[in-house]
């Protein structure tokens, strides 16, 4: 089964389209890597596939649910980490988990919670208001929220924005632990890291898909050469 | 890029375009009738007796006979048309929410932008009545009261807009919030009317119309409704124009 | 590794939880209670400098129902402005949207808080006003029951409110865009309580045209406004 397949799907609203006729399956387990200038629609394109946004045309199935029909099914089955945390600064950690995982109805919600921290390394602070916590383990934080009620498919929004180097590696090892379970799906500004990491590459420009390959059929210079070409299309 | 897709226009120009001119034509001859109607045709209703009675052109006047209450055949059909015009922006409100479609939104800013002229009209007549009618510029009378919250309403309206940048957010706020007006206008008269207001009493002033005043309210009403879709259908046309010059636009760029 | 089980919670558990989450953010932070409380001591000092000379010769007790109305109607729109600030600060509005729950949820839950938050702060500020203003004056026996009217009065605010402040947090200039909105359509519950609660305090007559009609008449756009919000508030919070 594919975790992601995406039919004709657009974005628009009048005349303008943020995600025009996009159509790509995306084997489970894969790692996918979207790319594009900004305005590109990138960021619409999660949106719509994580059920924030409505499609205004064609389909979509995340883990196998309609993103239209039933968008509580593919809720289930999604975790999405962004560059804002969805953290509440004024409750502790362990609140924090505590209420996503009671809000999704996880049976052992506290066991999850404590496994959940431990596993991000931030089972000391659980009871610090995450208010007071780094940027760095805020975000961990918010991997460990996202991850919470076990998702099948995570989307990445743009994930290591305002970290620091260090913060990265850490944020990366949490993440490569989790890539046998799940599909990722990460939409990322820096060409290089997002090449590394991913199974299949996409590039999007206007909300169109220019390429979408798996990554054993290209090649890091040629793929850069034509990411290049697109976003100097889009600066035009 | 070799994409010859055809990028679909918004539309404009459709048939009731066509009935624009007629309306407005037709619009600005009832309204002109029922003016003229108003003036010569309809007698004054009598107003406070006068001490001697004095001679107004040929005929003996005995009576007070505002000339303000002739305001009534414009005030009320002026009424009736700005809340005609938000039921029809709540209803394009609903059918955005349920469609998602740019059109209707433009639809209901436009109907939006004829309650509030008409809000307007109706709020400049009925002072002058008060004024004329009663003696004081302002009281909470409930018809006022409630015409008074609809135009803030309506302010509000467009001042929400304003303030939202991405279009299809606005869209949906606007819509939601020209349904929550067209719910809140009825209950604010009645309540307004229901309730006793110890500084003021509730005005009952009609006791029915006579067939005369009837007839005029009527032609002066048909009037104006004309008048209120030539408009209506004049800036819709405005507005899709733009919005298809803008759809050219971007084609362009994209070129 | 085995997946996590998960059962569904009931709607009502997830505003339970919802409702829990708001419950336990503001005593901790006591954010809204004090801005709120702060705030309508200080209208009450206004009302005090306003009236200094007046007091004397003016029928405070028959004007005493819509200075209270003014107090509450200010007040809570300073509370309900704030009432999204903190879903909106880090984005956390979206995670509770991305869990698969009734959207009318998230508008009840939040209703509700803003309920409890106003009527505590009602329940302070109301005594306060009595003490500066009416402790001269002869209010009828009837006066308790002006518990009633602030009852209905501040659970159609709060409905109304959260529903508009959704609206606003997306907005420039939210604190005035809300002032703008909230005022003229709340403006006809405003009437009705007014005149119920002054109806109480002076003890008017007939008792069914100035007390009971105005309360019904409240109750009916408390339900109507409420069941609207309800059904628009997906669209609203989504867009």
């Amino acid at each position: 089964m594919n975790a992601i397949e995406a039919k004709h799907l657009s974005k628009a609203f009048g005349t303008r389209k943020a995600v025009d006729d996009v159509t790509f399956a995306l084997p489970e387990g894969a790692f996918l890597s979207i790319f594009g200038p900004n305005g590109a629609g990138k960021t619409t394109l999660l949106r719509v596939l994580s059920t924030l946004d409505r499609p205004s045309g064609g389909e979509a199935f995340v883990s196998g649910a309609d993103i239209k029909e039933h968008p509580d099914t593919v809720r289930e089955r999604i975790g999405l980490i962004s560059h804002q945390p969805m953290l509440y600064p004024d409750l502790t950690a362990e609140e924090n988990l505590l209420l996503y995982a009671q809000l999704y109805g996880v049976e052992d919600a506290q066991g999850r919670v404590d496994q959940l921290l431990q596993a991000v390394g931030l089972a000391h602070r659980k009871l610090d208001l995450t208010r007071t916590f780094s940027r760095g383990m805020t975000q961990r934080l918010s991997i460990a929220r996202a991850l919470v009620h076990d998702p099948a498919v995570v989307f990445l929004d743009e994930p290591y924005s305002g970290l620091d180097p260090h913060a990265v590696d850490i944020f990366d090892e949490l993440i490569e632990a989790q890539r046998d379970e799940r599909t990722f799906v990460m939409v990322s500004h820096d060409l290089e890291k997002g090449f590394h990491t991913c199974t299949h590459a996409l590039v999007l420009a206007r909300g169109r898909i220019v390429a979408f390959a798996p990554k054993n059929e290209l090649d890091f210079d040629e793929f850069s050469q034509l990411y290049h070409e697109t976003v100097g299309m889009g600066v035009a | 890029m070799a994409d010859s897709k055809k990028v679909k226009l918004p539309e404009a120009g459709q048939w009731p375009d066509r009935m624009l001119v007629p309306a407005l034509a037709l619009g600005a001859l009832l309204t002109t009738t029922g003016f003229l109607l108003a003036f010569f045709w309809v007698a004054p209703v009598n107003g406070a007796k006068l001490s001697e009675p004095v001679m107004v052109g040929d005929v003996t006047v005995t009576h007070v006979q505002l000339l303000s209450q002739k305001i009534f055949y414009f005030h009320m059909p002026v009424a009736i048309v700005s809340f005609v015009a938000l039921a029809f922006a709540a209803y394009y409100g609903l059918r955005f929410l349920t469609t998602r479609q740019q059109r209707f939104d433009t639809c209901g800013r436009v109907a939006m932008e004829i309650t509030l002229l008409f809000v307007v009209f109706t709020m400049a007549t009925g002072d002058l009545w008060t004024r004329f009618e009663w003696g004081v510029w302002w009281t909470w009378d409930p018809r006022l009261t409630t015409y008074l919250i609809l135009m803030l309403i309506v302010i509000a309206y467009f001042v929400l807009r304003n303030a939202v940048d991405d279009p299809q957010r606005r869209a949906t706020y606007a819509s939601v919030l020209s349904i929550l007006a067209f719910v809140d206008v009825p209950i604010c008269f009645m309540i307004t009317r229901v309730i006793p207001s110890s500084v003021h009493p509730v005005v009952a002033r009609e006791g029915g119309m006579s067939p005369e005043m009837a007839i005029t309210v009527t032609v002066v009403m048909v009037g104006m409704m004309l008048v209120a879709f030539g408009l209506y259908r004049l800036r819709f046309r405005q507005a899709r124009l733009a919005e298809r010059v803008e759809a050219l636009k971007e084609q362009i760029e994209e070129r | 590794m085995a997946r996590v089980p998960i059962t569904k919670p009931s709607t009502f558990a997830q505003y339970a939880t919802l409702l829990k989450k708001d419950l336990r953010r503001e005593f901790r932070t006591r954010e809204m209670l004090t801005s709120m409380g702060i705030y309508a001591l200080l209208v009450i000092i206004v009302y005090g400098a306003a009236l200094a000379l007046t007091v004397r010769d003016l029928d405070i007790v028959r004007m005493s129902g819509g200075l209270l109305w003014a107090l509450i109607v200010f007040t809570s729109l300073l509370g309900l402005g704030r009432s999204f600030a903190h879903e909106k600060e880090q984005g956390c509005l979206e995670g509770v949207l991305l869990v698969p729950l009734d959207r009318s949820v998230v508008f009840l839950a939040k209703a509700t808080s803003s309920f409890l938050f106003m009527l505590a702060v009602e329940v302070v500020a109301v005594p306060l006003f009595f003490f500066f203003f009416m402790t001269t004056a002869a209010p009828a026996p009837t006066l308790g029951l002006i518990v009633v009217p602030l009852f209905v009065g501040t659970l159609g605010m709060a409905g109304i409110g959260t529903m508009l402040s959704t609206i606003t947090m997306n907005t420039r200039a939210r604190d005035v865009m809300l002032a703008v909105l909230f005022i003229p359509i709340v403006f006809p519950l405003l009437y009705a309580c007014v005149t119920a609660t002054t109806a109480a305090i002076v003890g008017a007559d007939p008792w069914t045209d100035f007390f009971v009609m105005p309360l019904v008449l409240a109750g009916g756009y408390d339900i109507v406004m409420l069941l609207v919000c309800w059904v628009l508030y997906d669209f609203v919070v989504s867009a």
